[in-house]
């Protein structure tokens, strides 16, 4: 049975295979229906790289705004040899570790428990829709007032259950700060894992469960050896989603810490940003942003091949 | 008979600590958008409102202080911005439901087309619309900004949409040619027989069909448009373009905001996604059930 | 279902197409167009200066824009960068001067105006420093202060000291006994977010009040040698942060948030504009009013930064030919110089309702000036502050803006100890080198 669905459930990343084969004006509606989808896509995708690339290889430097000589990989080179680069692929990295693996807990636990039968799960089931509704900068902005160092309501509520014995300036600690956009992110996103992962465990037939009690299989084994199998390519999913997710997050440190306190949640899409607007070299920005291009890509082509021995080996 | 009582308890605490985080937030945006300042600017501040106020909603639809209003401008730092989210919430619905619209026209017609036919290329400019959603959208936002400058079209609603269209319709595409690939062909087959164009079997046959489906992928590509956030910065300039994102963003993070304030012009932001989500819910759901699930 | 999707849908594009727009100004026949962009501070006291200004020169109209102030320099570049819808008139600030005049963004008021040579002889010598570049101005003040110690008196007298501190080892001391009081948790508050531009100026303030220099002649770094004012002041934040006598927030804060932890008397020692002494003394705004001094810099030298935000006038005036320039002459006048009237009246306006530091010197010898000012601070002396001790920011260059924003971060990593004082000047230093070369 998992042979046979294999293709269908790798369908998210791989297309099947259509059986109408074409005859001439067939032939002909196909590439019309799909131009105006590619015109908009290679106008935004294909021109502005091979623009960036320009940048890249140039010096644009928006204060002295007549000079612009090639320079070759210079830009690369200098970005990637300076210590601030460093930094912020290490809290890029950090980042995106603790989101997926705190986004993948969430969804597959939430996911459990949105199952159950039960009013309160029912109403979670509506209700876990709303962050996902709500507009990422939005959530960072909910999120930035409920840590607020002075007046924050999670302060207050922390001091009152005698968790903490004073209020913490939460944006201010170089450790608490990165955490605060974890817990953002996994608000905003955790909800739509959960959805997916609940998805997938509504389409394990029943009678799996049922068998696998009449073994004397407990909990954990019905997990490991009936749910986890069905999660696999979800979670593959959501591994990727949140991977490229945690690798660009921009409007979350935008709206929130600015990238401070010192550099602490300066990540990478920070940097490139701050490159850009605020050290107004557009070479090393592009450089910058060509970095973290080829690394998204790169870690979606790793996770696309391992999605595909996946398949072949389910 | 105990235990398992005690297990039932243990999961309804861990259902309410569920909604405390999922919906805590949101409810405390709404609690502090009905206060004032001076309740909210206190250690700690007032959870259960003394007196309910609609003056924050007054003072950011009408633009003009309701008298019990204290002056919760200090140093009259209250961007002029602040007050304008709703020109900016109109351009939020104008720039999302145009993008909705053109995307789901070009989206579903090519969507069928990888879905049904097979051509040469076919494989290559698929994983090549698919690709380009892989491009962060920091790393071509010069590109980007100099093509919407020559263009003329910085600071219109056009800008936007075009460009929002460019990043959502990979979604669309892969999303819907999913879709159609778990359609049952014997109808459109018959439809064919019947002497149907393609294009006919889409729309007359087709189309109602994959209603549901159309439904979750207007969702998503609204959902997408009205959160975007990066581009919608800096393409636009003035509140003619300027969408609710940007708005509230430059009102919130400003040094001297008003929570109060800012908590009224958010709920009346996020109130239009949610009953989307509410009332998408159910496509929404099969939607992934289709993408995601079986 | 789908009728009720149907239904939804069409009540909420409904919705949007009820909402008005907002109305946009008509301009009247005949009148000539000028785009305002500003900071956002006093809004409506700006608006009213632009209708008082229609109605004395009624061939010219104002549209006026505001931007955050912590976002204004990044969203002005972005405007500039896409060069099609840039403001003819807009605020400055000397910390961006050299950055947008290099960049061509803003054009010189001596190459269009014979006339502002003139006037500015007539402003403080440290405000029209901050707005030259290569020998030229480009603007006319807005305002123009020096930055300044402030304490609470009334806490300092509960504490049993009898004088403000003079030197910076006396500051954290009478913190720490304030703190040991159990009078205010944080006695000490800055504002050194981020996204503070008065946070280099703070610590500026701080160096050169003991004497120090940031550069030599020739623009290389002074700070970083071994034992600088820079170092010094470097440790003494991380030391206040870490006896807990200053408040952690302040490196989220601008200098607004620790101007309403000193007016709510959460906090007792501060350094922002004099000017801001105007909010902290006005019991309008402030449940401490009255109880606020201003102090000469502790330090050795008591020297502090003056600076000047500006009116400055975008290359795009020039491009449009006579009529604009003859258009922007009328606004920079009436806005930072003494106006058709000869009575400085929106600069008089700031000073009095708002209490702004100017640099139009002439304005000194206005009586209701002085009496207002008089109100809220020892006026003797602020202006012996603003004469004896303001100097304007060293290092003013093209680059000096990326390499505040830089520095930004890099200090709030020595702040909280996660590289040294001497580290952080090296790493100062070897960029303000890099930005130089570039």
């Amino acid at each position: 049975m998992a042979r046979a669905n294999s293709r269908q459930r790798l369908g998210p990343l791989i297309l099947g295979r259509a059986t109408a084969r074409p005859r001439g004006r067939l032939q002909w509606y196909a590439y019309l229906s799909i131009l105006p989808a590619l015109c908009f896509v290679a106008l935004f995708a294909v021109y502005p790289v091979a623009f960036s690339v320009r940048l890249a290889t140039h010096r644009y430097v928006l204060t002295d705004p007549h000079n612009h000589p090639f320079e070759g990989l210079r830009n690369v080179a200098e970005v990637l040899g300076s210590y601030y680069f460093r930094r912020a692929g290490l809290t890029t990295l950090t980042f995106t570790a603790s989101v997926v693996a705190s986004v993948l807990a969430f969804g597959v636990t939430v996911s459990h428990y949105l199952n159950r039968p039960g009013r309160l799960a029912g109403f979670l089931r509506v209700a876990i829709l709303l962050p996902w509704a709500i507009p990422v900068v939005m959530a960072g902005i909910i999120w930035k007032w409920i840590f607020n160092g002075n007046y924050g309501v999670l302060n207050a509520l922390l001091v009152s259950l005698g968790l903490i014995p004073s209020y913490v300036s939460w944006f201010g600690n170089p450790i608490l700060a990165p955490l605060t956009l974890v817990i953002a992110h996994v608000w905003k996103w955790g909800p739509l894992a959960a959805i997916m992962c609940l998805a997938t465990l509504q389409a394990v037939p029943r009678d799996l469960y049922e068998s696998a009690h009449i073994d004397g299989g407990s909990g954990w084994a019905a997990f490991r050896y009936i749910t986890l199998p069905f999660l696999r390519p979800t979670l593959l999913i959501l591994l990727i989603l949140e991977t490229v997710g945690g690798f660009v997050t921009f409007d979350l440190v935008y709206v929130m810490t600015g990238g401070g306190p010192g550099d602490a949640t300066s990540l990478l899409s920070w940097f490139a940003y701050a490159e850009i607007f605020r050290f107004l070299d557009l070479g090393k920005g592009a450089a910058l942003a060509f970095i973290i291009a080829a690394v998204t890509l790169g870690l979606s082509l790793v996770y696309v091949r391992l999605l595909r021995l996946e398949a072949l080996y389910s | 008979m105990i235990r398992q009582r005690l297990i039932d308890a243990g999961m309804t605490a861990v259902g309410l600590v569920l909604a405390l985080f999922i919906l805590g937030p949101i409810l405390w945006m709404l609690d502090s958008s009905v206060q004032l300042d001076r309740d909210l600017f206190t250690v700690p501040p007032r959870v259960i409102p003394q007196q309910p106020t609609l003056d924050n909603y007054r003072y950011v639809i009408t633009r003009t202080p309701p008298k019990s209003y204290e002056r919760v401008t200090m140093g009259g730092r209250v961007s002029g911005e602040a007050l304008s989210i709703l020109p900016a919430l109109r351009n939020s619905f104008i720039v999302a439901s145009s993008v909705t619209a053109v995307v789901l026209a070009v989206g579903a017609v090519a969507a069928y087309t990888y879905a049904r036919l097979q051509f040469a290329g076919r494989d290559l400019t698929y994983a090549f619309i698919l690709t380009s959603r892989l491009i962060p959208a920091i790393s071509v936002a010069i590109p980007v900004f100099v093509i919407i400058d020559r263009l003329g079209l910085l600071d219109s609603h056009l800008a936007l949409i075009v460009v929002y269209v460019a990043f959502i319709l990979p979604f669309t595409i892969w999303f819907l040619t999913q879709y159609f690939g778990y359609l049952p062909r014997d109808i459109e087959e018959a439809a064919l027989l019947d002497g149907c164009t393609r294009f006919g079997t889409l729309r007359r046959v087709v189309v109602p069909i994959v209603a549901p489906g159309l439904a979750a992928a207007a969702a998503f590509a609204f959902m997408g448009a009205y959160s975007e956030f990066l581009y919608a910065l800096f393409l636009t300039r003035t509140i003619a373009a300027k969408t609710a994102p940007v708005v509230l963003v430059a009102t919130a993070i400003n040094f001297d905001v008003s929570f109060a304030l800012a908590s009224a012009a958010l709920i009346l932001t996020i109130v239009p996604p949610i009953i989307f989500a509410l009332v998408f819910r159910k496509f929404i759901t099969r939607g992934m059930l289709v993408g995601f699930g079986r | 279902m789908m009728r009720r999707v149907v239904t939804v849908a069409a009540m909420l594009v409904f919705a949007a197409t009820a909402i008005p727009m907002q109305p946009v100004a008509r301009a009247g026949a005949g009148s000539t167009q000028l785009t305002f962009t500003v900071w956002t501070f006093a809004v409506d006291t700006i608006k009213e200066n632009i209708n008082r200004f229609q109605t004395r020169v009624p061939n010219v109209t104002v549209n006026l824009t505001d931007y955050n102030w912590g976002q204004y320099n990044d969203t002005i570049v972005a405007n500039f960068v896409g060069g099609s819808t840039v403001p003819d008139i807009l605020y400055s600030s000397d910390h961006w001067l050299q950055q947008w005049a290099a960049a061509g963004w803003i054009a010189p008021l001596d190459d269009y105006f014979p006339q502002a040579r003139e006037l500015a002889k007539s402003f403080a010598p440290y405000a029209v420093e901050g707005m030259t570049y290569k020998g030229k101005l480009y603007g006319f003040p807005y305002y123009a202060d020096p930055m300044a110690f402030m304490y609470n008196a009334a806490v300092l007298r509960q504490a049993g000291f009898g004088a403000p501190p003079q030197t910076w080892a006396e500051v954290l001391e009478q913190a720490k006994a304030i703190k040991a009081k159990g009078l205010v948790q944080y006695p000490i508050g800055f504002g050194f977010s981020l996204d503070e531009p008065f946070s280099i100026e703070t610590v500026i303030s701080m160096v050169y009040s003991e004497g120090g220099n940031l550069f030599d002649k020739d623009l290389n770094p002074a700070f970083d040698r071994a034992g600088s004012a820079m170092v010094k002041t470097i440790e003494w934040v991380r030391e206040a942060l870490r006896a807990g006598v200053m408040n952690p927030e302040s490196l989220q804060w601008d200098g607004v948030q620790a101007g309403n932890a000193m007016k709510g008397g959460t906090q007792v020692f501060f350094i922002t504009r004099a000017s801001g002494l105007w909010e902290l003394n006005n019991p309008q705004f402030s449940k401490q009013a009255g109880n606020f001094q201003l102090a000469f810099m502790p330090g050795a030298t008591h020297e502090t930064v003056g600076f000047v935000r500006f009116y400055a006038m975008s290359s795009n005036v020039p491009r449009r030919g006579k009529e604009a320039l003859d258009a922007a002459w009328q606004f920079l006048n009436y806005f930072g110089g003494p106006g058709p009237d000869n009575n400085y009246p929106v600069v008089r306006r700031w000073a009095l309702d708002f209490g702004l530091g100017f640099a139009q010197l002439p304005l000194f010898k206005d009586k209701d000036i002085r009496a207002s000012f008089g109100r809220w601070v020892n006026v003797e002396r602020l202006e012996s502050i603003g004469q004896k001790h303001a100097k304007v920011k060293q290092g003013l260059t093209p680059w000096f803006a990326q390499w505040d924003v830089f520095a930004r971060a890099e200090l709030q990593k020595a702040y909280l100890g996660q590289q040294t004082a001497q580290q952080t000047v090296k790493n100062l230093a070897s960029k303000w080198n890099e930005l130089r070369r570039r």
